[in-house]
């Protein structure tokens, strides 16, 4: 019975892991970049629920239609203004941009939140589904999930259907090829980097009622992303999905049969497995050596 | 003039600084923090300047330094010298295992690699009981053949002399086969090979090398403060730290990471103490109980990450090959 | 008696379900000038990596200087005495010219001043002494080029595998490169050559193989070559201008 519940609350954790993975992977497939600001914008996102509900009494749920603009348009001026100027520069300069970035955001929500805790408690906050067998499952998780499901949907459907989702793809597939088809690949990653963003916020403001909202809380999102887009197979977004679900169920089945303190570290073990055995991760065509 | 003389000139006058700046403990412990800086970012400059191979992980060495250090001498008290070596040794393990997962891979796969490695032994210290868990360990007197370790003096010229070491090392190797490899390696890895240079061998030298100068630093450091926990010691935070301050000077320079260090880590301080703060406040530029005041004088000591943060983006972004790079060949 | 120098036995090599090279077989002589020709697409540069040590080959058997290489490193195929350039030159481009060569050196010497020293000679060679302090980033195509040459002669081969070492060049560039080769040849080393431009295959091979879409279409003396209606079929039906 452990087992069950471990597995059920993995996967509703895992989903919304995989929107935060999804975010990642779509500007690594769209701009071959590591973004190491993504678990700050992830930070952010769980700020600006926080805020919405706090101030001006929004539910953090509902939320989501000013924070996902809002995010889009954050992550569209950032990429304007630094990340499209690196985007043909060597990786560890990539990487360090945006680590610079992510401590700035980090470290102005510092200054301007304190490093005192936040909670964000609503009315259901506590309050679970009891199934038969003793399973239960909290209500916003459950929330959560499915509010991440519809997202991913709608992302598929835009991704595979709309013009920008079809220019996007062309982009990711061959960037010089996408160019000479007249496709405007700045433009794309402009609003490749939005749309990450706007994912990472989403995650955020997803497991803001379940989670301690932190300045430092981006660090360890970071790192799961980047876990779960690598287990995925950069640049996947299908890959992203499932390896966030997967994510989400190691983490809890580590948590339940090992301890809760060992379960990163297990997380970590899983990503060096995969870089070692299957670079190109799970759904990955071919590994990028 | 040649760079090796000028290593010894400014090693000469370095030694002579702590008797012209007297007994102010403050201004030698600010000096002691730039050279150990200027140490960890030439000992990773080996690696990722002259290799090209960056390690985001070097809290990892630096911690199994520290951490060996201080478990050996406060369980077993061994001589501070012989946990020292324990420590390179450890270092050199963690290295190995590094280095034979993630030199199989290039681009971003090996940063984030690197990443994994530090954190999983980040948490493993932070989890196992000898370790001293989330509490770190705390040291009581120590000394070593009758040398007072509890004053600041032996630690200024310990890392003045891991500093001279590294630099020479790194002087050395670049006039040697493996430096000439090493650079052939950061150019383009197919034609190093196909030029008969074995990549996994020569990428795991440098790691070696940079891990075990790194733990020494990493020992000397615990011996210095006395306390360590994994956020001092092995925090993601410092590997960044160590990557900025040669980014900013100039990678892949010799000089490049001690002029980083020299630039950043009084800023860093300053703003830690909260020396700016408190200047504008003497000088009444900001009134003290003004909203201003009271603000700086709160959170400046905070600001210094939010600092970095700023200071690596426009670093990156204007300067990406550092202020050495500046004088420096273009490609 | 000339004994062969290269054995290429059955090699195929896949990516994935795609057949990039399939059973190609052919023996190279010591001391020849071989050139291995075909359109684009033909295999001719993966077969180049699998010989030396860059891909595994699916299946198949190479050797050289009577020893298996197929499972070897390109370190490995290197100090065995086999060397290659790059069909798109890669310098290593802030290190100066002089500097590229001495890498190439320090195959055979450990000592920075000796592998200075071949390096300045072999520089000398190929008539790029001028340029000895430039960086080799900063270099025009055609002595990019040159530096390749002089960079793996510098590791002393006993074979010198070229991809494309004409390519991009102008008449006079690639006479003075295949005076160098020639010069190298003559000095005892084999030379296998990937060429598209046929009037320079013929014009210094001794012998050739060609290939199309991955298998083995002809052998020959280059005069037999050129008369060969497949091979010109091949060349003509692929869309390629032969003296391209």
């Amino acid at each position: 019975m452990f087992f069950l519940q471990s597995l059920l609350s993995g996967i509703l954790t895992g989903g919304v892991y995989a929107l935060a993975g999804i975010g990642m992977s779509l500007v690594f497939g769209v701009m071959n970049i590591s973004n190491f600001a993504h678990g700050d914008l992830m930070m952010l996102g769980m700020y600006l629920a926080y805020f919405a509900f706090t101030l001006l009494h929004i539910d953090p749920y509902l939320s989501l239609l000013l924070i996902i603009p809002t995010a889009f348009l954050f992550g569209f001026i950032i990429e304007k203004l630094f990340i499209h100027r690196i985007i043909n520069h060597p990786h560890q300069n990539q990487i360090l941009l945006t680590i610079g970035l992510g401590l700035i955001m980090s470290n102005s929500a510092l200054l301007a939140f304190t490093s005192d805790p936040k909670i964000l408690t609503t009315t259901y906050s506590s309050s679970a589904f009891h199934f038969f067998g003793g399973i239960s499952l909290s209500v916003p998780l459950l929330l959560s999930f499915v509010i991440t499901c519809g997202i991913i949907g709608v992302l598929f459907f835009f991704l595979s259907k709309s013009t920008t989702g079809l220019a996007l793809w062309a982009t990711s597939q061959n960037r010089e090829a996408a160019q000479l088809m007249g496709i405007n690949v700045a433009k794309m990653s402009a609003i490749a980097f939005g749309l990450g963003t706007a994912l990472a916020a989403t995650a955020g403001a997803l497991i803001a009622p379940t989670y301690y909202i932190h300045p430092m809380a981006g660090h360890t999102f970071l790192l799961k992303a980047f876990t779960i887009c690598v287990l995925g197979g950069l640049g996947s977004v299908i890959g992203a999905g499932v390896g966030g679900v997967i994510i989400g169920v190691v983490e809890s089945m580590a948590s339940t049969y090992l301890s809760s303190d060992w379960k990163d570290v297990v997380v970590f073990i899983i990503f060096l497995a995969v870089l070692l055995l299957r670079p190109q991760g799970l759904f990955g065509k071919k590994g990028e050596q | 003039m040649k760079q090796s003389a000028i290593i010894v000139i400014i090693a000469a006058v370095a030694a002579l600084l702590p008797l012209m700046t007297g007994e102010n403990p403050y201004v030698l412990g600010v000096m002691i923090s730039v050279l150990m800086m200027a140490a960890l970012s030439s000992a990773w400059n080996i690696l990722g300047g002259y290799a090209g191979q960056y390690s985001f992980g070097h809290a990892a060495y630096f911690g199994a330094g520290a951490y060996t250090t201080m478990i050996l001498i406060s369980t077993f008290n061994v001589n501070p010298l012989v946990s020292m070596a324990a420590g390179i040794i450890i270092a050199c393990i963690i290295a190995l295992i590094t280095g034979s997962i993630v030199f199989r891979l290039r681009g971003h796969y090996f940063g984030l690699a690197s990443i994994a490695v530090a954190e999983i032994v980040r948490l493993s210290v932070l989890n196992v009981d000898f370790s001293g868990g989330a509490q770190g360990i705390l040291l009581s007197d120590l000394s070593l053949w009758g040398l007072d370790l509890n004053s600041k003096n032996p630690f200024y010229y310990g890392m003045l002399i891991v500093l001279v070491v590294t630099l020479g090392i790194t002087l050395y190797l670049r006039r040697s086969k493996t430096g000439f490899y090493l650079q052939a390696i950061r150019e383009d890895q197919d034609a190093a090979a196909s030029l008969g240079i074995n990549l996994s061998f020569y990428k795991n030298k440098a790691l070696l090398i940079s891990a075990a100068l790194t733990s020494v630093l990493g020992s000397l450091y615990a011996l210095y403060i006395r306390f360590i926990d994994t956020s001092a010691v092995l925090d993601l935070r410092l590997s960044i730290e160590i990557i900025l301050t040669a980014i900013i000077g100039g990678v892949g320079t010799l000089w490049g990471p001690v002029l980083g260090a020299v630039l950043l880590v009084p800023l860093a301080e300053m703003l830690r103490s909260n020396v700016i703060g408190e200047t504008l406040v003497k000088h009444g530029i900001v009134s003290e109980t003004s909203g201003l005041g009271l603000f700086l004088k709160d959170n400046l000591a905070h600001a210094h990450v939010l600092v970095y943060g700023i200071i690596t983006v426009l670093c990156i972004l204007f300067l990406p090959k550092g202020i050495l790079g500046l004088f420096r060949r273009t490609k | 008696m000339i004994g062969h120098i290269l054995h290429i036995n059955h090699v195929c090599k896949n990516f994935g379900g795609n057949v990039a090279v399939s059973d190609i077989s052919f023996s190279v002589d010591e001391k020849q000038i071989f050139g291995l020709i075909g359109p684009n697409g033909a295999g001719k540069t993966t077969l180049f990596n699998c010989i030396t040590g860059f891909y595994p080959v699916t299946s198949g058997t190479i050797i050289f200087d009577n020893k298996k290489i197929n499972n070897l490193r390109p370190d490995q195929v290197c100090h065995l005495g086999m060397a290659r350039t790059w069909q798109r030159v890669k310098p290593l481009g802030s290190l100066t010219v002089l500097e590229n060569v001495m890498i190439g050196a320090f195959s055979v010497t450990n000592v920075t001043r000796e592998a200075e020293e071949i390096a300045i000679e072999q520089l000398a060679s190929v008539g790029l002494s001028d340029y000895a302090a430039k960086f080799a980033g900063s270099l025009p195509i055609g002595l990019k080029k040159k530096l390749e040459l002089a960079r793996v002669l510098a590791t002393r081969p006993k074979m010198l595998l070229l991809d494309e070492i004409c390519g991009g060049l102008n008449h006079t560039e690639t006479d003075g490169i295949l005076t160098i080769i020639r010069e190298v040849r003559n000095k005892g080393a084999t030379i296998v050559f990937i060429e598209h431009d046929m009037k320079a295959v013929t014009s210094i091979c001794d012998s050739i193989v060609v290939l199309n879409s991955g298998e083995k279409l002809a052998e020959g003396r280059p005069e037999e070559i050129t008369k060969n209606p497949e091979v010109i079929a091949a060349y003509l039906g692929g869309g390629q201008n032969a003296n391209d």
